[in-house]
């Protein structure tokens, strides 16, 4: 990936330190031959200073020499002092050359030396040789002379003059040069600066160019990470770098690492967004629809299937439980088996399978246009726990990308244990709901039973009461048995005895009747007399007697009268009761029935104000067989006593053929032709408890109508005693304040009636009676008749006779009382013993204690709480603890006392508890209650 | 049961043919009646035939089948043979108990509390119910709605009558279920019954309705259920949960028997679980 033409920042860098290295060096080049110059420079100036002075002074010196040389020849004449003088002589000639090629160029301290030359020589030969001269020669006077004027003297002086102005001028020419020499420094120490200047320009521009370019790319993909950090998860942002340095590598990396996060975001993504998919879905179906949808949607596949391992006994089978198709049509094969094809191979294999290369009679993928096979199919093993439990196919129009298949692979990794995780939970659901149901089914079983053993149990009980009633029946057969046996032969003795009264009997009956016959027969007679005469004194028709006496008589009459209907009712009883009445058969005119009725009957109605209705069917034959003055008899009895308790409304009379389906099999012997007569009033009724009653003798509902209405009530026993000799009966329907119906019903009977005859009459009346008991029954109850009469109500039961009951429950019994009051024990006492309970008492819990240590026939204990010597609470607690008493009863009596109280006594041991002051009914309720038998069931109510 | 093997043994049917003979009779049942047993548990309802069959001596269902049909009295003895009443006073005391503890605070903030004891057959729970609200100062704003399709028991229940026998268990019972008083204070005893007393009564409404087809008729704050939808499938008692919920106001409360779960039933997300062991459950929406 490097470039040649690569600009790296370490090359930048460097190029940078190059060129402030070179500024430097060149810097350093220059001034160091600047410096070189001018101390050179510096070096000749004083070089030539120091020859200049050396010489000068040598010069000087040499001047010096010769003039000391040549005095101390003077003075002494020692040609040694000539010697040195020779020798300055030619010193000096030699530094002067040496001065003078050395100021070459300086013309004007060359004049100055040439002067001093000049001077020198003119000293020379003037003051020098020539002296000398004198000296050797011997000439004083010259010398003196010479001395005398001195003409060196002024050239010496001269000289002197001439070499300090040399000098001073060769200072001032030094001065000159040392100045320019600093001049030239000056100018060194700015080039300094300003190469310094130079190279930080030079540094400090590299310097930014570099850290430019490189902070401006570093800045960049900074940038562009802080953007793609910003924005939280898209990745789609990519650096993108101009220069080609590291930082482009830096980019390209991070490039390829944010391609590789995408990937991998991709790839989180989509399983998250898959497991999300699928989370909580319960069924197996609906996952692998879900999944498919999703998988193929993320992947671009076309077709999809999915299978699920169904475990066998011995092989596994890979179910279809869902395919994917874009044109959503049904595809893929059902199932297959672990190694079958290439899936089942995937299955055996355990790897994924992708192949771009497909067999050409894969599958054509359908469009709307035409059909084109798949590029690529993908294979996919769910695994685990190292066993295939699923297997998912895909194909698709493109080919899969390796992100795609990663994908794919990834989330089957997580998969396996989702389908695992949802196969057992349903598998938990499936046995969770099989346990609930058959826990339910338990319950429900439990409670058939119970209810079946209730049954049972109320079947066997009632069974054993049947046994035992049986057996108690038995026994007492048994004793009457013997007790018959022993009374038959008395019976037989008494038969004889009474066969004997029997017939004694009959004919005193017979005697009495006759004596009745022939009794109100003899009273009819005195009787008549009472009657007419008191008719007779009741219309006063001599008007001599005062209208009280009148009235007097009159009820003298009329009692009189009702004196004589009773006289013949009692007649005709006896006579028919004495078999003495003659019935005689014969026909009876019905069409003149009504209006015979009418003639007599209409007065009272109308006296009574009341409506008299007579209604005769037209059915009714004509002519009708029975006894004509006895029926008449009859109805004129019915009528009359309807008209007597009717006080207002209506007495009606009607005459019906009875109809053929009410005649039974009995009565049809009898006779085919049937009257039904009826006497409806709206009277004073009935009780339906007296409806027998009025039949007999001398009966009426009760006392008060008697004394009301009057009468005997021999009426409705005559009539009911000749209907029965017509061959038919009386029957009633009447209720209290609503008026009574009395209906005859009567045979036609053209030949008589027999003997035989009588005894059909007997059982026809007896099984009409039956049907009309039961015919009532059925129009009084709603159709659970039946049951009713199977199930007492509970009222009924409620109001069973209780007093012996519940002696039952408490005679005998034993209770102990356990109490420090004595007065709540004499009250307790009294109380229960009044019952039949027998009572021990103790004083306190010990006692209580050793009481019930003895005594093992205790029933129940009544405890109090607050007691001496030992409490209730510890005396219960020790009853069931240390007695082991746990299932005699116990009831604690406590004060009007708070819950924790109650709690306390329960906690002891106590059965129930009452409260203080005691309710005598909620005591005995409590009582019966602990006391009832609890393996008893003998009194419930058998169950349905 | 030895009942059961004696029927088996004795008359070789094939399942199939029991189970044709026993549709046809309950649908002559719910044809004659009205009552629809359908829908019941069908291995409760065959026994509760087979028992009857024993009972009468007859040999096949048809038989008891044709019995029915022809005969009032089978009809209604088969239909009290389905209902099963098997119940008692404060029956699993501690629901009584976590009622009393956890429900009836938040009672007490109602204006008016209106109570259905769906099933109630012979009135034990019922009166148990009336009982533990009478002790909590509630009676004057409660109505309790007692029902049960059985009139034969509605009947029962309305008397209020218990037999004594029974009462010593019922005592433990009440004393089990937190009961505050005498247990006494609230019957009269003679030798075979306990009679409650008929203030107990006062805002007890009993009235016949069936869970299988009839529908709500009012808005309650608390159904008590318990140990009757064990008897029937669990379409049924899917219905029946959907008609409770139907009829239950928002926050109230559901009590079921102990041996009945809302899990596992469409309708458990919309119920908080109260307490959970003794099913009591509080719709939330």
């Amino acid at each position: 990936m490097k470039s040649k033409f690569k600009l790296g920042i370490r090359s930048k860098i460097t190029f940078g330190y190059v060129i402030i290295v070179l500024a430097l060096i060149v810097s350093a080049f220059y001034l160091n031959s600047q410096i070189r110059s001018l101390q050179e420079e510096r070096n000749q100036i004083i070089k030539y200073d120091s020859q200049v002075l050396t010489l000068s002074n040598n010069i000087e010196k040499s001047l010096l020499e010769m003039q000391a040389s040549k005095r101390g020849f003077i003075i002494t004449g020692d040609e040694d002092y000539l010697e040195n003088y020779y020798q300055a002589t030619r010193d000096w000639e030699q530094d002067y050359n040496t001065l003078y090629s050395l100021l070459n160029g300086n013309t004007e301290q060359l004049e100055r030396l040439a002067v001093i030359k000049s001077t020198i020589n003119h000293w020379i030969a003037t003051s020098g040789d020539p002296v000398i001269d004198m000296k050797r020669e011997g000439r004083q006077e010259d010398l003196d002379e010479h001395f005398s004027v001195d003409e060196g003297r002024s050239d010496l002086v001269f000289m002197e003059q001439q070499f300090e102005e040399f000098r001073i001028t060769e200072s001032e020419a030094i001065y000159a040069n040392t100045s320019g020499l600093d001049k030239q420094n000056d100018k060194i120490g700015t080039a300094i600066t300003l190469f310094l200047i130079l190279v930080t320009i030079v540094a400090v521009t590299s310097a930014t160019a570099v850290s430019n370019s490189i902070i401006k790319t570093v800045k960049n993909v900074t940038n562009s990470i802080h953007r793609i950090t910003r924005s939280e998860g898209d990745l789609g942002e990519r650096i993108k770098v101009n220069t080609k340095d590291e930082i482009r590598d830096l980019a390209i990396a991070t490039n390829q690492l944010l391609d590789s996060m995408e990937n991998r975001e991709w790839l989180q993504t989509n399983l998250a967004a898959l497991l999300t998919k699928y989370q909580g879905i319960a069924s197996i179906n609906k996952l692998s629809e879900i999944f498919l949808s999703e998988i193929t949607r993320i992947t671009g596949a076309t077709y999809g299937a999915f299978y699920v391992a169904n475990k066998n006994l011995d092989e596994t089978e890979y179910m279809k439980t869902a395919s994917f198709s874009s044109s959503s049509q049904e595809i893929g094969r059902d199932s297959f088996k672990l190694g079958e094809g290439l899936i089942g191979q995937v299955a055996v294999r355990q790897q994924v399978f992708h192949s771009n290369n497909l067999p050409k009679d894969y599958k054509l993928i359908q469009t709307g246009l035409g059909e084109t096979p798949p590029k690529s199919i993908l294979i996919v093993p769910v695994k685990y726990e190292d066993k295939i439990i699923a297997v998912i196919e895909l194909a698709s129009l493109e080919e899969f990308e390796q992100l795609e298949i990663e994908l794919v692979e990834s989330v089957v990794e997580s998969f396996g244990l989702t389908v695992n995780g949802i196969l057992d939970r349903i598998e938990i659901v499936r046995l969770l709901n099989e346990s609930r149901a058959m826990t339910e089914e338990l319950q429900a079983q439990s409670e058939e039973l119970q209810t079946q053993s209730e049954e049972l149990q109320s079947q066997s009980e009632e069974l054993q009461m049947q046994t035992e009633e049986l057996t108690i029946i038995n026994e007492q057969l048994e004793d009457r048995t013997k007790e018959a046996e022993a009374k038959s032969r008395e019976l037989e003795k008494a038969k004889k005895e009474l066969e004997a009264t029997a017939g004694q009997l009959i004919l005193s009956s017979n005697y009495k009747s006759e004596f009745l016959a022939n009794m109100s027969h003899e009273l009819r007679t005195p009787l008549n007399s009472i009657l007419i005469l008191s008719e007779m004194l009741g219309e006063n028709d001599s008007n001599n007697l005062t209208e009280e006496q009148a009235e007097f008589a009159k009820v003298i009459h009329s009692s009189g009268k009702d004196l004589l209907a009773l006289i013949n009712d009692i007649l005709d009883l006896s006579k028919v009761e004495a078999g003495k009445l003659d019935i005689l058969f014969g026909e009876v005119n019905m069409d003149e029935l009504p209006h015979l009725l009418e003639q007599t009957f209409s007065p009272v109605a109308k006296q009574k104000e009341i409506a008299f209705n007579i209604v005769k069917s037209s059915e009714v034959n004509d002519i009708f067989y029975t006894d004509e003055k006895r029926f008449n008899q009859i109805l004129k009895n019915l009528l009359s006593n309807a008209f007597k308790f009717t006080e207002q409304g209506s007495v009606t009379l009607a005459i019906n053929k009875l109809d053929e389906q009410k005649i039974s099999a009995d009565m049809g012997k009898l006779s085919e032709d049937w009257l039904e007569i009826a006497i409806i009033d709206t009277g004073i009724g009935i009780s339906k408890d007296k409806h027998q009653l009025i039949f007999e003798s001398f009966q009426q509902a009760d006392g008060a109508t008697v004394r009301k209405y009057g009468g005997t009530g021999l009426g409705l026993s005559i009539s009911k005693e000749f209907s029965k000799l017509l061959g038919g009966w009386i029957d009633l329907q009447s209720e209290e304040g609503k008026g009574s119906t009395f209906t005859l019903t009567l045979p036609s009977l053209p030949n008589g009636i027999s003997e035989v005859c009588l005894e059909k009459l007997k059982q026809a009346e007896e099984g009409h009676k039956e049907v009309a008991a039961t015919t009532e029954v059925i129009e009084d109850t709603p159709p659970q008749a039946e049951l009713v009469v199977h199930q007492p109500e509970l009222d009924v039961i409620a109001n069973l006779p209780t007093l012996n009951a519940e002696c039952d429950i408490f005679e005998g019994k034993n209770i102990l009382i356990v109490d420090d009051d004595n007065r709540n024990i004499f009250a307790l006492k009294t109380a229960l013993e009044h019952n039949g309970i027998n009572i021990l008492v103790a004083k306190h819990g010990l006692e209580c204690i050793e009481i019930m240590k003895s005594n093992h026939d205790i029933d129940l204990v009544l405890m109090d709480i607050m007691m001496p010597v030992m409490d209730g609470y510890e005396t219960m607690t020790r009853i069931r603890k240390d007695l082991q008493m746990t299932e005699i009863p116990i009831i604690a009596i406590t004060a009007k006392a708070m819950k924790t109280d109650r709690d306390k006594c329960i906690d002891a041991g106590a059965s129930d508890y009452i409260s203080k002051p005691i309710n005598l009914e909620q005591l005995f309720s409590v009582l019966r209650v602990w006391l009832v038998s609890q393996g008893s069931m003998n009194n419930d109510v058998p169950s349905i | 049961m030895s009942h059961q093997s004696d029927f088996g043994s004795n008359h070789d049917l094939s399942t199939e043919h029991t189970d044709l003979e026993v549709e046809l009779l309950l649908k002559a049942v719910f044809r004659l009646s009205g009552y629809d047993f359908l829908l019941y548990n069908r291995s409760s309802i065959t026994r509760r035939i087979e028992n009857r069959m024993r009972i009468s001596g007859l040999s096949t269902i048809t038989e008891l089948t044709n019995l029915i049909i022809h005969n009032e009295d089978y009809l209604h003895q088969i239909l009290n043979d389905f209902s099963i009443n098997v119940t008692e006073m404060f029956r699993n005391p501690s629901f009584f108990k976590a009622f009393r503890n956890e429900v009836i605070p938040k009672l007490r903030e109602f204006p008016e509390i209106r109570i259905w004891h769906a099933g109630c057959a012979t009135g034990e729970e019922v009166f148990s119910m009336a009982v533990l609200i009478e002790e909590e100062g509630l009676m004057d704003k409660t109505v309790i709605y007692a029902t049960d399709m059985n009139e034969d028991v509605l009947e029962k229940a309305k008397n209020g009558v218990f037999p004594i026998h029974k009462m010593q268990a019922y005592t433990k019972n009440y004393q089990l279920a937190g009961g505050q008083e005498s247990f006494s204070q609230y019957y009269k005893t003679d030798r075979q019954y306990a009679y409650f007393h008929k203030s107990l009564l006062k805002n007890i409404i009993f009235a016949q309705h069936n869970l299988v087809t009839d529908q709500s008729f009012n808005e309650f704050h608390i159904i008590i259920c318990r140990n009757v939808l064990i008897y029937f499938t669990q379409r049924l008692q899917n219905q029946v949960h959907h008609l409770f919920h139907e009829s239950l106001m928002n926050g109230g409360y559901l009590g079921l028997g102990d041996k009945e779960t809302l899990r596992f039933t469409e309708i458990v997300a919309n119920y908080n679980e109260v307490n959970g062991n003794e099913r009591i459950y509080q719709k939330v929406k």
